[in-house]
């Protein structure tokens, strides 16, 4: 299938650039775009991890502290958690289905537009006066208290990225369902673009809800309706409860790609099909589904009735059991595997049992009993950390080196990828296992300062240590992937030899991607590791 | 003197001991077989070059999916006995009322005396940073009774609020328009912390208040000091 005589799709112009609808230019903008965010909130990070080395205030104002805590909240999860999978899902989705492009190329740079215009609209906020104080859930009253700072900003940022992820999302379900190549079978297609669908399906449900709620905000806030004011007959839970409909979901939205990722790297690098693969796609809507009714869970004490505090115990607890399905699966995969122990490979796994971590810790927020006492603590930031700061951003990271090759057309330094990801790994358990403890203990989260109990300044002066480690890896580790760029080897075709509809094409891909649309045959499969060995033998 | 320092903390305190039991074995479960089958099934050139053909085990599958899903049902059954005792207030409980606002607490008595704790009463004034709670004056203290159960009715003056007591591992929100409960008790006198649990702004994290437990003696003294009743049985003496 290999053309001849083109210019990588990535040498283009600025124009180019600009008014492009090649996805898979519009996937590079999208990772580059969520990476500088990811970079900013990292950064804010750790200026609040140095704040709280000690008790009192050193470096900051409690305001400059809320509004950077709100900062890291809003575009780690929504610049960082779900827009990088705007990235992944774009560049790589039309090439695993064997389609040209995706279904509608113009709404796909609305979309990414859309999302450029709320990332200014983000960058705004940074400047003095625009300043927002009301961390990423935004509840009211307090939002519609002067306290918070604009508020508009917030809603119309929120508007802006549900409009991007709602075109995005319905333009990738279409081209998934679409326009899979024949012979691309639902069930032959990859667990990445199952995970991608149960994701997107998530997006166009629950967008709705939280436009609705923030909508509602700034009318509160703005044009004198009472919906979440109290003094006027509103009512501050309802906010919650729209809020957490698609806010809970979201973390799917988030994970689910992940978990899509870690399924492609642990086949790949076993040699072997995934483990119960029907199970696996059985689980990922199974998860799906149950995260939309699991949501009071982060109002257990907000005031809502005890009965429903105990229903949505028992629906939260069970999401563990398809997630557990899909953890058992990935270890059986290594089972009479060929195990390649690559750097993308050692992400991957790192992301699991980082993952099984933040997944046992999250079973206990789901019961009442336990809850009470970590409710709004540290316990709870460690949890989401351990899912999203660690087996989200492993298994990002992990898929930046997978498709390094496929994507730069160059190999990035093993050596370099490895070192970053022991760095990482002991910053982060350092700085995450310890805020578990700080959070039993009581620590409340979303505190500027803390009273000096010794346990808690201990605590406190060992994880930011940690925290500087685990920025010190992330720099290493991303800085190796940028200057590979340059520096790196001529990536092979298909350096990982996987029958993956996408190592089949040159690297990096040409510009239509499909000289001619592949007809794949009868005993192809994305994991059958035996046909490539036979098919495309070097 | 009660061994347990409060309640309802010791409920919490045993279903954590489960939770973490059910959760390092999970864990072990999980990682054993996965490190093993990592060294084990290493690439090794010329030994174990390829993978080798494994059929789905349905008898695994269905094990890994009714053993969690008995194990979660159980946890969230345990959990639901115990959060009927953390959640309902004992029958003879002292019910006081707890206001919150931005930023402080507002602690009302059933004799109508009331104490205020403002953010800047924990502090100390020169450099801002938090006090221990001994060294906060006493006229910002919350006195409560020891060994006796305490109701908390809630409500907030302005935005949420959550209050969290720090040894007795329970909280609830502050919500305004509406009246929430908790309840807990200490038995061992000393001076505790309370918490706001939900972020309100500016001074969230200096929205602490002390309470100071007494023994019962000691509090109906207090309690009967300085308030209109006192002033008014003291007429009636004259």
């Amino acid at each position: 299938m290999a053309a001849v005589g083109y210019k990588p799709y990535f040498s283009a112009g600025l124009k180019e650039w600009i008014f492009t609808t090649d996805h898979k230019k519009i996937g590079i903008m999208y990772g580059i775009t969520s990476l500088i965010f990811f970079l900013i909130a990292g950064l804010s990070a750790l200026a609040i991890r140095l704040e709280l080395f000690q008790p009192g205030l050193q470096y900051m104002s409690e305001d400059t502290y809320n509004q950077a805590l709100t900062i890291h909240g809003v575009l780690m999860q929504f610049w960082w958690a779900v827009a990088i999978w705007g990235s992944f899902g774009n560049y790589l989705l039309p090439l695993m289905i064997g389609a040209r492009d995706v279904a509608f190329p113009r709404l796909n740079a609305l979309s990414y537009w859309l999302f450029f215009a709320a990332s200014v609209l983000a960058l705004i906020t940074l400047l003095p006066g625009n300043h927002i104080r009301m961390m990423w859930t935004g509840y009211p009253p307090f939002s519609l208290n002067e306290n918070a700072g604009p508020v508009a900003f917030y809603a119309l940022i929120i508007h802006l990225l549900g409009a991007s992820s709602l075109a995005s999302a319905i333009n990738l379900v279409v081209t998934n369902l679409t326009m899979r190549a024949p012979g691309i079978t639902l069930k032959k297609m990859n667990l990445f673009l199952h995970a991608f669908l149960a994701m997107n399906v998530i997006q166009i449900l629950g967008v709705p809800a939280l436009a609705g709620a923030v909508t509602m905000l700034l009318m509160d806030k703005y044009f004198h309706t009472a919906f979440f004011d109290p003094t006027r007959g509103g009512d501050p839970l309802l906010y919650q409860n729209l809020f957490w409909f698609y806010s809970h979901p979201v973390v799917y939205v988030m994970i689910l790609p992940a978990f899509g990722l870690i399924s492609e790297m642990v086949a790949t690098f076993s040699r072997r099909e995934i483990f119960g693969r029907t199970s696996m796609i059985i689980a990922i809507w199974g998860i799906a589904i149950l995260g939309f009714m699991v949501w009071i869970h982060h109002m257990f004490t907000s005031g809502v009735p005890d009965w429903i505090r105990i229903i949505f115990s028992y629906t939260t607890v069970l999401i563990g059991v398809p997630t557990g399905i899909k953890i058992f699966n990935w270890i059986f995969t290594l089972y009479k595997g060929s195990i390649r122990l690559t750097a993308p490979m050692l992400y991957t796994l790192s992301a699991i049992f980082m993952f099984l971590i933040g997944g046992l810790t999250g079973i206990p927020l789901g019961l009442p009993a336990f809850d009470v006492a970590v409710h709004d603590s540290h316990f709870v930031v460690a949890h989401f950390h351990y899912v999203l700061g660690m087996a989200l951003t492993l298994a990002v990271f992990g898929g930046f080196h997978y498709w390094y090759p496929k994507i730069t057309g160059r190999m990035y330094s093993e050596l370099w990828a490895k070192i970053g990801l022991v760095i990482i790994m002991i910053g982060s358990n350092m700085f995450y296992f310890l805020q578990f403890i700080v959070g039993l203990e009581g620590m409340p989260r979303r505190y500027a300062d803390y009273p000096p109990i010794d346990s808690w300044i201990k605590l406190h002066e060992l994880q930011t240590i940690g925290a500087m480690i685990l920025g010190f890896g992330v720099f290493v580790a991303l800085l190796n992937l940028i200057l590979s760029t340059k520096l790196g080897k001529k990536a092979e075709d298909n350096p990982w030899q996987s029958p993956s509809l996408e190592w089949l094409i040159p690297s990096p891909p040409p510009p239509h991607n499909f000289d001619k649309i592949p007809h794949m045959p009868e005993d192809w499969d994305p994991y059958n590791y035996e046909w490539l060995d036979k098919h495309h033998k070097k | 003197m009660n061994e347990i320092l409060a309640y309802p903390a010791n409920y919490w305190q045993t279903m954590y001991e489960i939770w973490l039991l059910v959760s390092v074995v999970i864990y072990l479960v999980v990682f054993i077989p996965g490190a093993y089958f990592l060294i084990k099934y290493r690439y090794k050139k010329g030994v174990n070059e390829k993978a080798q053909h494994v059929h789905e085990s349905k008898a695994l599958e269905i094990l890994w999916t009714i053993i969690p899903t008995i194990v979660v049902i159980y946890l969230a059954t345990q959990s639901f006995a115990f959060y009927k005792v953390q959640r309902n207030a004992p029958e003879k409980s002292m019910e006081i009322k707890v206001t919150a606002f931005m930023w402080g607490w507002e602690f009302e008595y059933p004799n109508g005396k009331k104490v205020y704790s403002f953010f800047n009463s924990v502090v100390n004034p020169e450099n801002n940073a938090y006090l221990k709670p001994e060294q906060v004056n006493d006229m910002f203290k919350a006195y409560l009774p020891a060994e006796t159960p305490i109701k908390v009715l809630l409500t907030s003056r302005d935005v949420i609020h959550a209050f969290y007591v720090h040894p007795a591992k329970a909280m609830e929100d502050a919500v305004p328009g509406r009246i929430t409960h908790m309840w807990f008790q200490i038995n061992k006198p000393g001076e505790y912390w309370v918490f706001c649990r939900e972020y309100c702004g500016t001074q969230h994290s200096k929205m602490a208040a002390v309470l100071k437990v007494v023994p019962k003696e000691e509090f109906e003294k207090w309690l009967n000091q300085g308030t209109q009743t006192s002033q008014e049985s003291n007429k009636e003496n004259l």
